[in-house]
């Protein structure tokens, strides 16, 4: 690290942050660049947090146009027309964001992210995606992890009440003060891909079940060729007959997926203000975490739903071969 | 989430507090450019353009019992639901005791640093937040923290009473005086006690002994200021009590955790000696609204100017009186003839007074811990460090300073955000009504473990008493405009035997002095106005008194409080 010290401004605006992460970690946070795909409530959320944190640069992408459903959820486009006329939902979110802090750069990327090299991830310290496809979560993780350098991946989606974080951080070194000690931890984690192709039947009996829920209609919003989301409550013979094939497949007990949770999924597409603000909250720390170094990763899904109120950490990876 | 959007609805948020720069690390709805304006005001127009449709209401007074005008019967009866964001547990027992009376929902967090904590306070349903509380966090006791410290934060908490001490509530007495000079003697008067005493004292030795008028005045003051403190106090209290002193059972007196201190030697060679010095005279300048000349930030020039001050000598005196009994908690020393010292003490007062140009005022100084430029940290720092020096405590920079005697939170705009959305996710819950206490989430979390532990809320404590039960939640309604023993009447028939009735801090009858007897045939509300001398708000009809009540077995009874009505 070069001992490049804090500016006044900077020592003035994150003094608070600074008290609880350290003068170290805000440095680390003030070279940091993170890739954005995908401008719905939540992802606003967490973009506002680490832009109030002081991360060196915020890229985003997402060439859809402004439409109602994202003034709803989505605090960063006001509801004026003028501000958001001809502009996709990354330049409104880009000006807004501008505004919480000046002193981070934040920019707009156009074009197809599943056409992106892998050059072009390099630039970037942690990838967030939402409102992603299977395919194309797969293929970005892919690339992301054939870098040498360690780029964050991060997935996030929050469908009505319920909301979803997967995090990789490949093989991920950090240390930590126990007491009076330095203690070395080492984590590995698993794609996103390797993640979810964990038989179900290897999982824990408890797993949450918005896990298997989430795989669910993944699976159907790809075999059917869906823009994530694009679902309704007309998909939801589709999906049973499809949780079915799954369980089966999988040798487990369909009432490990509850209709009534695939119907919420199926209906809710649209966010709640307050799951975005949770989600966001989590995921940002989540991120600044990964960037400073300072503190537990997630490992590696979050899942939370409004209905229960619970907030549940499942650590999903192959079991390590017995030796 | 359209709160409070519909034309019938109304968001009133209220806060003191302007913005500074340090909250825009998470308060996003204020920019730089808001820097200096009233939070609530601010907040109010960044929501209303983030929702036009929003109805909102933006106030700057605190909420607690000196803002009752405002925050009165009616405006709270009208309300739906309280959300507090409170930063201190005393307000946010006040507003609990509020939502208690009024039988409204509280939505409360907290947050610190990573961690975040949301409880709801829901009528008749759950626990109210004054039911449980968090172990208080332990302040250093009286004598500790005067005579006896062992750690930075005694000297910082010291060290922070002194500042406040000499350059806030001094000056703001000496105007208070000044302002209203017969008044103020006459209350004096009427006081007649230690601290009526002190006061009088400190007012008088700001006007002469040790009044300023020119920056030279300051230097002196300072470098006074640095021997008292540093040098003859020290003398004093190892005279007091020698480093082999013994207590009264034989065991050495300056045992762990007491630190045996030694005194300062004052020196224009030691950097933060003169430090010390300069941030003392500055400040002490501005109370008398002296100006500060150049040459003061002149290490050599302020050197030369301190040298030119005389130091009196010191000897440490017998028979003073030094308190060690850590369950005290005033240093104040009371005395038959306070009444005549202060007759005295106002005498001279008045003899200075006639002295002083007209119009004459000091400047308060408030204790502004984020501007770099006041001194107010570096006096701060200086007088712990040097206390630290005299017990050997190791001393701490200004940053760390800052941190300890600001009281600063550590805050981060995610669990921020966290807290928020947990707490409307609850609101959801509370607005669509008619939800079990089972439904309802209290959270705390953790994100840098990261940690999630989400509970139902606990329910309110259940009292029974034959055939009646109750919570924290109910009241007992008494119409009719009952005299005193009518309501003793009414709550025996109850089988509860009432030995005492107050209304507020007033006693209104006990069954234990005689002369309460002449009571029992007045009117409750008649008492009440004839003790509480005009206490009674003029827009109400009832009045609330707490009764204390035995059953027959001599069992005490906590009953809820009781609105007599007139």
């Amino acid at each position: 690290m070069n001992g490049e010290e804090l500016t006044e401004q900077e020592t003035a605006l994150y003094d608070r942050q600074i008290r609880v992460w350290g003068a170290d970690a805000q440095r680390r946070l003030s070279k940091s660049h993170i890739l954005v795909y995908g401008m719905k409530g939540t992802v606003a959320e967490f973009c506002k947090n680490i832009v109030l944190a002081g991360v060196g640069s915020v890229t985003l992408v997402d060439d859809r146009e402004v439409t109602e459903e994202a003034l709803s959820a989505n605090f960063l486009i006001l509801p004026d027309e003028n501000l958001y006329h001809g502009k996709t939902l990354a330049e409104v979110c880009c000006d807004s964001l501008k505004e919480f802090n000046p002193m981070v750069h934040v920019s707009v990327e156009k074009g197809d992210i599943s056409t992106f090299g892998v050059e072009f991830f390099g630039k970037f310290d942690a990838v967030v995606v939402s409102c992603c496809s299977l395919a194309k979560k797969k293929l970005i993780n892919q690339k992301c992890r054939k870098l040498p350098k360690r780029v964050a991946f991060y997935t996030v989606d929050c469908r009505g009440s319920c909301g979803e974080i997967f995090v990789d951080l490949k093989d991920y070194k950090y240390s930590k003060k126990k007491l009076e000690e330095t203690v070395e931890c080492q984590l590995e984690f698993p794609s996103f891909e390797d993640t979810i192709s964990v038989p179900w039947k290897a999982l824990p009996k408890r797993v949450s079940k918005l896990y298997l829920a989430m795989r669910v209609i993944e699976q159907f919003e790809d075999a059917e060729g869906r823009n994530p989301g694009e679902t309704s409550i007309a998909d939801l013979p589709g999906v049973l007959k499809l949780r079915k094939e799954l369980c089966e497949t999988n040798s487990v007990n369909e009432s490990q997926i509850p209709d009534a949770l695939l119907e919420r999924l199926l209906i809710g597409t649209s966010e709640y203000p307050p799951v975005c603000a949770i989600i966001g909250g989590i995921l940002g720390q989540e991120v600044i975490k990964a960037i400073s170094g300072k503190g537990d990763p997630l490992k590696n899904f979050f899942f939370f739903d409004a209905m229960d109120g619970k907030g549940l950490i499942e650590d999903i990876s192959e079991p390590k071969p017995v030796s | 989430m359209g709160v409070s959007c519909g034309s019938q609805g109304k968001l009133t948020i209220t806060d003191d507090d302007v913005i500074e720069k340090s909250n825009l690390s998470r308060q996003f709805l204020f920019r730089d450019w808001n820097i200096g304006q009233a939070k609530s005001t601010v907040a109010a127009s960044a929501a209303v353009s983030i929702n036009p449709q929003l109805k909102i209401e933006a106030l700057q007074n605190r909420v607690g019992p000196e803002t009752e005008c405002v925050f009165h019967d009616d405006f709270w009866e009208n309300l739906t639901v309280v959300i507090s964001a409170l930063d201190n547990v005393n307000a946010r027992l006040y507003v609990d005791q509020r939502c208690l009376y009024f039988q409204k929902p509280l939505l409360e967090s907290g947050t610190l640093g990573a961690k975040c904590n949301t409880q709801m306070v829901i009528p008749h349903l759950t626990e109210n937040y004054g039911a449980s509380r968090d172990p208080t966090e332990k302040q250093a006791p009286m004598c500790t923290v005067h005579s006896f410290p062992h750690n930075i934060d005694h000297c910082l908490t010291w060290a922070r009473s002194e500042f406040e001490g000499l350059l806030e509530k001094t000056p703001a007495e000496v105007n208070a005086y000044l302002s209203n000079p017969s008044e103020y003697a006459t209350a004096m008067r009427n006081a007649a006690d230690a601290q009526a005493k002190d006061n009088l004292e400190r007012i008088l030795q700001c006007l002469e002994q040790e009044k300023c008028e020119t920056f030279q005045d300051c230097v002196t003051w300072a470098r006074l200021r640095f021997e008292d403190y540093f040098v003859n106090r020290v003398k004093q209290l190892t005279f007091t009590f020698p480093e082999d002193a013994t207590t009264s059972t034989g065991a050495p007196f300056w045992s762990a955790p007491k630190r045996f201190p030694r005194p300062l030697q004052f020196s224009t060679t030691d950097p933060s000696h003169l430090q010390f010095i300069m941030a003392a005279s500055i400040l002490r300048a501005e109370t008398f609204g002296i100006p500060v000349p150049d040459w003061v930030k002149n290490t050599k020039m302020l050197a030369k100017a301190v040298e030119k001050v005389i130091v009196p000598d010191f000897q440490p005196k017998e028979g003073v009186k030094i308190e060690t009994d850590e369950k005290a908690t005033s240093l104040s020393t009371g005395s038959v003839d306070d009444a005549a010292v202060i007759n005295e003490l106002l005498f001279k007062l008045e003899r200075c007074r006639n002295n002083l140009p007209s119009g004459f005022r000091m400047k308060p100084i408030q204790f502004e811990k984020d501007d770099d430029t006041n001194y107010h940290m570096d006096l701060i720092a200086g007088l712990a460090n040097m206390r630290a020096r005299n017990y050997s405590i190791p001393e701490v920079d200004k940053l760390k300073a800052k941190f300890i005697a600001g009281r600063i939170i550590p805050a981060i705009a995610t669990s921020t955000a966290m807290a928020t959305g947990l707490v409307c996710l609850e609101l959801y819950k509370v607005l669509d009504g008619a939800h079990k206490v089972e439904d309802y989430r209290n959270t705390f979390a953790n994100l840098a473990l990261p940690l999630f532990s989400m509970a139902e809320p606990v329910p309110p404590k259940v009292m029974k008493h034959r055939d009646m039960s109750w919570t924290v939640w109910d009241r007992w309604i008494l119409r009719g405009n009952p005299t005193v023993r009518e309501l003793i009447q009414w709550l025996k028939d109850k089988g509860l035997n009432a030995y005492s009735i107050s209304y507020g801090s007033c006693l209104l009858f006990s069954n234990m002095f005689p002369r309460h007897k002449e009571r029992l045939d007045k009117k409750v509300v008649d008492v009440a106005r004839e003790i509480a001398k005009g206490d009674l708000p003029p827009y109400r009809s009832h009045l609330d008194v707490v009764v204390a009540c035995e059953d027959d077995e001599d069992n005490d009874i906590n009953i809820p409080q009781i609105s007599v009505y007139y």
